[in-house]
């Protein structure tokens, strides 16, 4: 265990930076204090020898050392290339002004220490602070960018020894970090550590194409060529619709046809297309809320027009511009009047806030989050609600991007205040809420022992949020739910939940806010919530 | 990239096993791969039925069949196919299969 960690660590060649001690994270109630299993993989010797884990033993990235002095020199002089790019406004036009901002003003307060939940979870690991990045980042800067005179760089204590080790270790930190944003919110001089993390992601992937698989290769690339990253082409979607028809007839004895590729249409409605192979009822209840409501609407068969995710907006503007296009191509090629996004957190970033940087002229189409819709349905009284049929303790999950980035606090809330009588709010929430732990492509992440650390520390201070808002019900024999409506928290939930065997010492069940309110509809013969599924 | 041995035969596999050439499937990878998912003797007719139903499905479609689907059309409910495999019907069965991991938001 080390504790102190200083700029050398990083820069010196083999070991490890820090090793994670499970006893000395963040402790969490019982049952839950003691847990049966190593909480997190250890890599094997032939895992280490092909992917470096020097860092803090976990891998997301896991780069291959360099074979040669030349090949670790060209990568070294990449990465400085891709950095210099960052400081210029042809380059990095989106960008520049926070990041410098922020490297220019952050006084090390450590404000943002104590708001940040991978930190604190850690047992207060100094690597994972949100500082350690950006000093990592300023050192290079003054260095290598700005060549700062060595006297200067003395006095300042701004130096550091770039080599190949250094670079990985940073290349890895970057993907320590959720891009939740708490350290942004609490900084009183409105820096922003979190788009730290991002830009050295970006050079990571723009400059010199590293990046998680789940998230260019398998993500983004997959996307683009074949209309989603989960795979699913046209066809398989159509397969998948037909199937939700008649699970929604099964369920509700309503016969629902799916409005797809619907010419001017009111909204174009777009999915997390996770949804439709991992969370079908959430795509479901949609439809049967919307036909319900007589909502002039339909969903896209085009690339990237089922699949609101736009990984881009986590480690790559080129993708990200790629996505946002071919999405509102899609709407502007049935010529609907808005889109609007399901449940899905970073799609809403990227897709309402981001995308306005990127599109232009008859591009630009007016997109919407579904929630405020959801709630004027529910408020509205157009469709008949009985609260009575959500009578289980339920608590709300707030997913970064639609309520800290962007404000979208109440609508959720009203719906969930009015169909769910044993509503509970975690502490703290709203905008102070604490992320999944699976934010900024975490909840994707399935490789290795990627998965354990974003279980035992990441989401760590979330599984205590959420126990503790069930503690006057803890044993499993109360079912309760906790509504997440976002595809990625949800992914985080149901792997989190898993690792500590939540379902069967709790009883917590995780799902959107749709189900919640078909749950409610007072002319349904049966509960749509199907416990069953946990 | 990792490999594994099966009876004989090297086949490449990413971090968590996943059969990373799908051409080289066979009947005898998901047999030499049964023991390392724990599941006991020989396969029995109720695990090639759902191993034929999802590689069906991937081949009309390219991806894995939707859970609630896959038990659906081979009448066996969650409960069953964990007992199947142990590891579940994505890190179980579709690993059997021979598919890849599943990817995006699933």
């Amino acid at each position: 265990m080390k504790k102190n960690i200083h700029i050398d660590d990083f820069t010196r060649p083999g070991g490890q930076v820090t090793e994670l001690d499970p006893a000395e994270l963040d402790p969490l109630p019982p049952p839950y204090d003691k847990i049966d299993k190593p909480s997190i993989r250890k890599l094997t010797e032939e895992q280490r020898k092909r992917m470096d884990a020097s860092l803090d033993g976990i891998v997301a990235i896991g780069l291959t050392p360099p074979k040669t002095p030349e090949e670790e020199k060209a990568f070294i002089d990449k990465f400085l290339a891709g950095i210099k790019k960052l400081f210029s406004a042809d380059d990095n036009w989106t960008f520049l002004q926070p990041l410098v901002h922020t490297l220019e003003y952050c006084v090390k307060c450590q404000i943002c220490s104590d708001a940040c939940p991978v930190y604190i979870s850690s047992g207060r690991q100094d690597i994972y602070r949100p500082t350690m990045r950006p000093e990592l980042f300023r050192r290079i800067v003054s260095k290598y960018i700005k060549k700062e005179h060595p006297f200067l760089r003395k006095i300042k204590d701004s130096d550091i020894d770039l080599n190949w080790q250094t670079l990985a270790r940073l290349g890895e930190l970057a993907y320590r970090c959720t891009l939740c944003r708490r350290c942004a919110q609490v900084c009183p001089l409105g820096c922003d550590n979190a788009l730290i993390s991002r830009e050295i992601r970006k050079v990571f992937s723009q400059q010199m194409g590293i990046a998680p698989k789940e998230l260019h290769e398998k993500g983004s690339v997959q996307q683009l060529r074949v209309g989603s990253s989960t795979g699913m082409t046209p066809a398989a979607l159509k397969n998948i619709l037909e199937f939700a028809e008649e699970e929604i007839e099964e369920k509700t004895g309503r016969k629902i046809k799916i409005p797809v590729d619907k010419k001017g249409a009111d909204i174009l409605l777009i999915h997390n297309a996770g949804e439709f192979l991992a969370w079908p009822e959430n795509l479901e209840a949609f439809a049967i809320i919307l036909d319900a409501a007589g909502v002039d609407w339909t969903l896209s068969t085009e690339i990237a027009g089922y699949d609101s995710v736009n990984y881009g907006v986590w480690y790559d503007d080129f993708q990200f511009a790629r996505v946002v296009i071919r999405q509102s191509q899609a709407a502007k090629s049935l010529g609907v009047r808005k889109i609007s996004f399901g449940e899905c957190g970073h799609a809403h970033k990227a897709g309402i806030v981001v995308a306005d940087r990127v599109l232009t002229g008859d591009l630009i189409i007016p997109r919407e989050s579904s929630l405020p819709m959801l709630e004027e349905i529910v408020m509205s009284g157009r469709i008949k609600l009985d609260p009575g049929r959500n009578n289980f303790p339920v608590t709300l999950h707030d997913p970064c991007n639609m309520v800290r980035l962007m404000g979208i606090v109440e609508p959720q809330r009203r719906i969930l205040r009015k169909i769910c009588p044993q509503f509970r709010e975690m502490t703290p929430h709203g905008v102070e809420n604490y992320c999944c732990g699976g934010g900024s492509g975490f909840a994707i992440t399935q490789s290795t022992n990627f998965p354990d650390w974003r279980s035992a520390v990441s989401g760590r201070m979330k599984m205590k949020q959420i126990l503790e808002a069930f503690q006057d019900v803890p044993g499993a024999e109360v079912k309760k739910y906790v509504c997440a409506p976002c595809s990625n928290c949800k992914g985080q939930f149901r792997d989190m939940f898993e690792y500590y065997g939540v379902w069967e010492k709790s009883g917590i069940l995780y799902g959107g806010l749709v189900e919640l309110i078909v749950n409610a509809m007072a002319d349904l013969k049966k509960p749509f919530i199907q416990w069953e599924w946990h | 990239m990792p490999q594994l041995e099966i009876g004989g035969t090297t086949y490449e596999v990413d971090e968590d096993g996943f059969l990373q050439e799908l051409d080289k499937w066979g009947r005898g990878f998901a047999q030499g791969y049964a023991a390392v998912e724990g599941i006991e003797g020989e396969l029995t007719e109720d695990h090639w039925k759902l191993i034929d139903y999802i590689r069906d499905y991937y081949a009309q479609f390219g991806i894995a069949p939707m859970i609630r689907k896959m038990c659906k059309d081979t009448g066996f409910d969650l409960k069953r196919i964990y007992a199947l495999f142990p590891s579940g019907p994505a890190k179980g069965a579709c690993k059997l299969a021979g598919l890849s991991k599943p990817t995006g938001c699933v």
